[in-house]
């Protein structure tokens, strides 16, 4: 107060500048957009937007769940694993045993949330740290997954299974709406509802809010259920699209392209900061640089060291930013 | 007299504001033109309530922070200490409450740690072993230098620290309040090493407040009182009641509201309750309408105790009752449901979520109050906040100002508005007023007798004994762990008898 009153002036370029801070992740994904439609030929066709958006609806599922561990300050390393068992076992579900859909669809998203579980329960009462307990866990399902397979691709899977994905609706593949729809719900649970704020709560402090009666060991139990469920979909989603399911499908590149783009989002490391739709714009942004790399005909893996250098950035800012608060 | 080993000179340390500059246009300073002496061969101990200075005085003396105004003279030389090893390397030795060593290593490597002894660049572990075995053995120790420090007892441990201390050939000791956590057996042996380092001419400080002990053990006593000097005694003149009498200060100058009336419901009855397997039980009531106090030093169990009532710690017996129903077990969101509040003593990293504004700091105890089918109304929420900013004046642009950006003393009001809205039967405050303003006290004194008067009951933990003594009905002090005293609180309560149930246990 005292400060705003001897400069009056001082305080609107400090509004701005968090409002920027607050909208950061629509502000990259603005300029990335704005530079890829100006400087690279084809970027703003329709065709390859249709592109990206189908390309962003697998990640996007998948970072939503990662974004809500991240809230709460831990990481799920294990995500891009159980895209390829949920793979692996819808493939063998669909086509090798000819189980109806819906069971399909039941069977794998249920096993994803197992292991979420089994992850929620290691961190919160084993005490063992996110980073530890996922990065174990996500070689467990590693090796299961290539058990299960025996080592093989089932693909040409069922057309009724492939429908969940591939339908048409106004020119764009029903997976970009599933994403949407579950971008949506847990948008409202984020932003709206109760356990949003507790988890926002629970991330920043975990002491105040178990003093404020918040079940912080539920919420961080739950956060890790809903990210290997969420994973499980995107890995149902991932094997409809190229119709084969594959245990390497996913894996450690999968897992880190979500942190990144949650992280492009807005998300913070250190917990209590993060939002659906600022993740959302994260994977729209990597992934038109993505495209645009491959328009550019730069080798991809070029992708992955933008990756590794953004994560990094967000470390040493978080770290300055963090400490000086 | 002896040799006179330091000389502290008008030491004076403001106290900081939030932004981290001192505040000098206040008389209300942590240390305000303090005089220390310490002379060769003698134990000095160093008494005063919680918040005295008493701390502040001995991390000047051990540089760990340096002082605002003042002098200090080491052996006649007047030096400014740079930091901790500065002093250290100038003879002076902190050991502190909270002992520093390292569990993973022993004891040889934790007395030599970041000074190991070299010999062509590489450690020469033969001489380290050999040096600190030499020095374990002056103080008649028979500890192996090679054991793991993490196998000691915290006793043995202040030996290796003592070790440590002499193997910088120190002159002076600081010791905080070290009998803190050890047995009679291992008091008996560390008044032996004293009493060894005195007679090798050595200056002992030694913080605490246990009235048989420092009798035991020291020569001259100093007594601090909100920041300053008040006065001092060879131990061969001690008398308790003089000294309490100097802790306590004098008339109570501030005027506390009483407008709340106790009722004849009882509300929350502890009953036979331990801390831990060895102490004592406790037993204590708060009725609707009460303000009930509970004194006692810093770490007597106070706020342990408050904890166990609220559900976030465990105790090792007895029960918990409130609103008739045992509550032994509950989870603090089921208590909260039930009408419990609890504000924490650490504002900062207990109370308030400090990445949040207002808005959702003051709801997060009752988000259901604020949301339908457990969506949050955005209005709802901030119309409540609304109230409470008006309700308890809190300082703030708006509702949505970021909580970290408040004083302190708004800062607690948000913390008091958020258990407000849990609409409680029973408020439970840990030292409700530590660390905020003058105004802001008189503000929150005012609303702790409303919030009263409407019938909630109030367990109040505080160590200023003006605001205890003014605020409360009732009195309970606890030490060590036990309840020593209930008394009847009002003017006739006076601080000389808190003081003396808090350091002595008796009256």
């Amino acid at each position: 107060m005292a400060k705003g009153a001897k400069r009056p002036f001082g305080a609107v370029p400090g509004r701005m500048a968090a409002w920027i801070g607050r909208h950061v992740s629509f502000f990259i994904f603005a300029v990335l957009a704005v530079l890829a439609t100006l400087c690279v030929r084809n970027f703003a066709a329709r065709d390859n937007l249709v592109i990206i958006l189908k390309q962003s609806a697998i990640p996007a599922v998948a970072c939503i769940g990662m974004t809500m561990v991240l809230m709460t300050g831990g990481i799920d390393l294990s995500l891009g694993y159980i895209v390829g068992l949920a793979s692996i076992i819808a493939g063998i579900l669909a086509k090798t045993l000819l189980l109806p859909v819906p069971e399909v669809v039941l069977a794998v998203l249920l096993v994803g949330a197992l292991i979420g579980l089994a992850n929620g329960l290691i961190t919160q009462y084993l005490r063992v740290p996110a980073f530890i307990a996922t990065l174990g866990s996500g070689y467990v399902i590693y090796g299961l997954a290539q058990i299960v397979s025996q080592g093989s691709i089932v693909n040409r899977l069922p057309k009724g299974f492939l429908a969940i994905g591939r339908t048409d609706v106004l020119g764009l593949p029903s997976a970009v709406f599933i994403a949407a729809g579950v971008a949506l719900g847990f948008h409202i649970l984020i932003s709206r509802a109760i356990f949003g704020r507790q988890l926002r709560a629970f991330g920043f402090s975990p002491k105040a809010a178990a003093l404020s009666g918040v079940p912080t060991a539920r919420i961080n139990v739950l956060v890790y259920a809903i990210s290997g469920t969420l994973a499980a979909l995107a890995g149902l989603l991932f094997t409809i699209r190229v119709n084969a399911a594959q245990p390497n499908m996913g894996g450690g590149v999968f897992t880190f392209e979500v942190v990144t783009a949650a992280i492009v989002g807005g998300t913070s490391l250190f917990g209590g900061i993060g939002s659906v739709a600022g993740s959302i714009l994260g994977v729209l942004s990597i992934k038109i640089i993505e495209n645009c790399i491959n328009l550019l005909g730069v080798s991809y893996h070029l992708y992955l060291a933008v990756q590794g250098a953004i994560i990094l950035v967000a470390i040493i800012v978080g770290n300055l930013t963090h400490h000086r608060a | 007299m002896n040799e006179t080993l330091i000389a502290m000179r008008g030491i004076t340390k403001f106290i900081y504001g939030s932004d981290g500059k001192p505040i000098r246009n206040t008389d209300v300073k942590i240390l305000n033109g303090v005089d220390f002496d310490l002379a060769a061969g003698e134990v000095h101990v160093l008494v005063g309530e919680n918040g005295a200075g008493k701390s502040t005085l001995m991390k000047i003396l051990g540089g760990i922070i340096p002082p605002d105004a003042g002098e200090l003279h080491i052996g006649g030389q007047k030096v400014d200490l740079l930091n901790a090893r500065d002093a250290r390397e100038k003879g002076i030795a902190f050991i502190h409450q909270e002992l520093n060593l390292c569990p993973n290593l022993d004891v040889a490597h934790n007395m030599f740690l970041g000074r190991e002894p070299r010999r062509h660049w590489v450690k020469d572990a033969a001489t380290m072993y050999e040096r600190s075995s030499a020095l374990l053995q002056a103080l008649s120790c028979d500890l192996d230098p090679r054991t793991l420090v993490a196998r000691l007892s915290t006793a043995q441990q202040q030996i290796v620290e003592i070790a440590k201390a002499m193997s910088f050939a120190s002159r002076v000791v600081i010791m905080d309040e070290p009998t803190a956590s050890l047995t009679k057996r291992e008091i008996d042996v560390l008044f032996d090493l004293i009493r060894r380092m005195r007679a090798d001419g050595m200056g002992i400080v030694y913080i605490s407040h246990r009235f048989e002990e420092f009798l035991e053990v020291g020569d001259r006593l100093s007594v601090l009182r909100d920041g300053r000097s008040v006065g001092g005694m060879r131990m061969s003149d001690f008398d308790p009641d003089t000294v309490i009498h100097m802790m306590a200060g004098h008339a109570i100058d501030e005027m506390y509201p009483r407008t709340h009336a106790v009722q004849d419901d009882r509300v929350l009855e502890v009953q036979g309750l331990r801390l831990t397997p060895r102490t004592p039980p406790i037993d204590l009531t708060v009725n609707r309408g009460e303000v009930v106090g509970l004194g006692g030093l810093v770490g007597s169990g106070r706020t342990e105790l408050a904890k166990s009532i609220f559900g976030v710690r465990a105790f090792a017996g007895g029960q918990v009752r409130y609103l008739g129903r045992d509550t032994t077990g509950w989870s603090p969101g089921r208590l909260i449901a039930a009408g419990m509040a609890y504000l924490s003593e650490d504002r900062k990293t207990e109370g308030l979520v400090l990445g949040m504004n207002i808005r959702e700091n003051t709801s997060l105890a009752s988000l259901s109050s604020v949301a339908t089918l457990g969506l949050i109304s955005r209005r709802k929420e901030q119309t409540q906040a609304a109230g409470l900013i008006a309700q308890l004046s809190i300082v703030a642009q708006s509702a949505e100002q970021a909580v970290a950006t408040l004083s302190g003393g708004n800062q607690q009001k948000c913390v008091l508005g958020k258990w407000l809205s849990t609409e409680p039967r029973l408020l439970i405050l840990d030292e409700p007023t530590r660390g905020i303003d003058v105004g802001a006290k008189a503000q929150i004194h005012k609303l702790i007798d409303q919030i009263a008067g409407t019938g909630v009951a109030v367990l109040m933990i505080s160590s200023e004994l003006p605001e205890l003594i003014g605020m409360s009905d009732r009195v309970y002090i606890m030490r060590a762990g036990a309840v020593v005293a209930d008394l009847a609180a009002g003017p006739e309560l006076t601080q000389e008898q808190v003081v003396a149930y808090s350091c002595l246990g008796e009256r």
